[in-house]
């Protein structure tokens, strides 16, 4: 059995989707009741793949919501996780991805050192960040959109927002090692890791954001942010693309500009059998035959029994491995979303 | 990204500490005099499990004692008084209830509200715990788990007979752990304790008491939402 955890986009949403639900009591409840809400399993899931095969699984609401974030309501959004994790464990699934914030909580918060919950030890090996899966699909999304786009990948700058996070850096590899792309520009906070980063690689220029951006003709973005971050349109090459693969995906409404195409990163589209109701109510980002590639990561693993974390920590992404999950993933019915 | 802010050292000498602990380790050890009552009524009704309800209620008085040392340790001296008034409510509807010979409002007073609540707190409790006070607690976590066990098992192989009467019960009782949690919020505040962690950890036990039990994941969730009433 596979399960996904996943949580709602805002207090406005987890309100409506409550009341969505039937259950107007907690439909007027405010931040409050959210951070000391438990996690509750919301949605059994049958898949079947192209293939034939049918796999069972399990939706994890964690009621976190990003607004704890912002509020600095910082031990209850790690509860939210931790809490959530525990709660699958506990109902045996076997493979569970942590979905959007989740797994940018777990990392950043160092959660792995929270082994013992009340009565339950944690078994990492039970869960997967989906980050291989979604670095793949970015990659694959690039590749196959950016020649449409009248780019040419031989020519092309890259730039990577977010380059020494997971997926940044399996993005990168993958550019590095299976494309020919003329010139990665490499964005992120950490020095340190920027200056690993470019060692592992032997290649890759260290920029700072608003210097990188006029120079890209392909602009991978998977910072991942609470508040996101200003980008001035009008530096923007024509062409660009911009694929929007950080979490939560809101950079097509900051940025408008001819020649800027910008496309939701990290998606596939599926033409598998997917019976759930859940996914109607709470995945608003993307529509009936999409879905997050670290939830399909999940799926994958389970139809080829691969109990294992098959992504976990940070920066241990080969290509190998995204050569691995996406072989899986076009076996079973997944494709990159090329449609913005 | 926000960072995590690391947690003050806690002075477990300090006048405050010292303060809210004597009421803090009063409702523990009232708790598990009550507890060790309530077992000891309950043998009387379920003579099928008289043993094991009286085992039950000795290891209650045992916590009781960990639980005073854990006060003499820090030169505590409880507030009962304070402790009493604090579970007078749920106590009196246990009496109420066991003098009416309702056997599943008496289990899910004590079995599995007053042992979810019991764990809750303990688990929440033993990371800011003395050195002391964490040993006796761990060891009696782990205890309270089978208290648990019994009012589930219990309730589980009556459900379809009790479903209607727990309803009510919940209705009646679990609002008055929702106050009782906000009267200590602030003393366990003092403590460490977090009240959200408190009712975050309190509901996840009852939940799966509840769904233990044989309610569905929707009446866990409509159920649980009774205690909001209070607020």
């Amino acid at each position: 059995m596979f399960g996904l955890i996943g949580h709602l986009t805002s207090l406005e949403h987890a309100q409506s989707v409550a009341n969505e639900l039937g259950y107007p009591e907690y439909a007027n409840q405010g931040l409050d009741f959210w951070c000391s809400a438990p996690p509750q399993i919301v949605d059994d899931i049958t898949v079947t793949s192209i293939t034939g095969q049918k796999i069972y699984g399990k939706y994890v609401e964690s009621c976190f919501l990003p607004e704890m974030l912002a509020n600095r309501r910082i031990k209850a959004a790690t509860r939210k996780i931790i809490n959530a994790m525990a709660h699958a464990q506990k109902h045996g699934i076997d493979i569970t991805a942590l979905g959007g914030f989740s797994s940018i909580i777990f990392e950043n918060f160092n959660l792995q050192q929270i082994q013992q919950v009340r009565n339950i030890k944690l078994e990492f090996e039970r869960f997967t960040t989906g980050n291989t899966h979604t670095a793949y699909i970015i990659c694959r999304q690039l590749e196959q959109l950016a020649p449409t786009l009248g780019i040419e990948l031989s020519k092309a700058t890259v730039a990577v927002c977010g380059a020494t996070g997971d997926i940044g850096s399996a993005v990168c590899r993958w550019l590095n090692e299976r494309t020919d792309v003329a010139e990665i520009l490499l964005i992120a906070r950490n020095q340190e890791r920027l200056h690993d980063l470019q060692a592992e690689l032997g290649r890759g220029k260290i920029m700072d954001l608003t210097d990188a951006l006029p120079q890209a003709d392909i602009i991978v973005w998977v910072a991942s942010m609470p508040k996101g971050v200003e980008i001035d349109p009008a530096t923007l090459k024509q062409p660009c693309l911009l694929i929007d693969g950080g979490y939560p995906k809101n950079l097509a409404t900051k940025v408008q500009r001819p020649g800027v195409h910008i496309l939701n990163g990290g998606i596939v589209e599926h033409s598998l059998d997917i019976d759930w109701k859940i996914m109607k109510i709470v995945n608003m980002d993307v529509p009936g035959r999409q879905l997050f590639a670290c939830f399909a990561e999940s799926m994958l693993l389970e139809f080829e029994k691969w109990y294992t974390n098959f992504s976990w920590g940070r920066n241990r992404i080969t290509v190998e491995k995204m050569d691995q999950i996406g072989h899986a993933s076009i076996k079973h019915g997944f494709r990159p979303l090329l449609d913005s | 990204m926000p960072q995590l802010e690391a947690s003050a050292a806690i002075d477990f000498r300090s006048e405050s500490y010292q303060d809210a602990y004597s009421r803090i380790n009063a409702i523990v050890i009232e708790g598990e005099q009550e507890a060790h009552e309530n077992y000891t009524k309950l043998a009387d009704f379920l003579p099928d499990s008289r043993d094991q309800l009286h085992s039950l209620a000795k290891m209650e008085s045992r916590h009781k004692k960990g639980f005073e040392a854990c006060g003499r340790n820090l030169s505590v001296t409880p507030d009962m008084e304070f402790a009493s008034q604090f579970f007078s409510q749920l106590h009196r509807n246990f009496q109420d209830a066991a003098s009416q010979g309702n056997i599943v409002t008496c289990l899910l007073i004590q079995s599995l509200i007053i042992e979810c609540f019991a764990i809750a707190a303990y688990n929440i409790y033993i990371p800011v715990a003395d050195d002391f006070a964490r040993k006796i607690t761990e060891g009696v976590v782990k205890d309270e788990y089978s208290h648990l066990n019994f009012g589930e098992e219990w309730l589980k192989a009556h459900f379809e007979e009790s479903k209607t009467e727990l309803e009510a019960a919940n209705r009646q009782n679990l609002p008055i752990v929702w106050q009782m949690l906000n009267q200590v919020e602030d003393d366990a505040h003092v403590l460490g304790m977090e009240k959200e962690a408190l009712v975050e950890d309190f509901m996840i036990q009852y939940g799966e008491a509840l769904s233990n039990i044989g309610f569905t994941n929707r009446d866990v969730m409509r159920l649980s939402a009774m205690g909001l009433a209070a607020v």
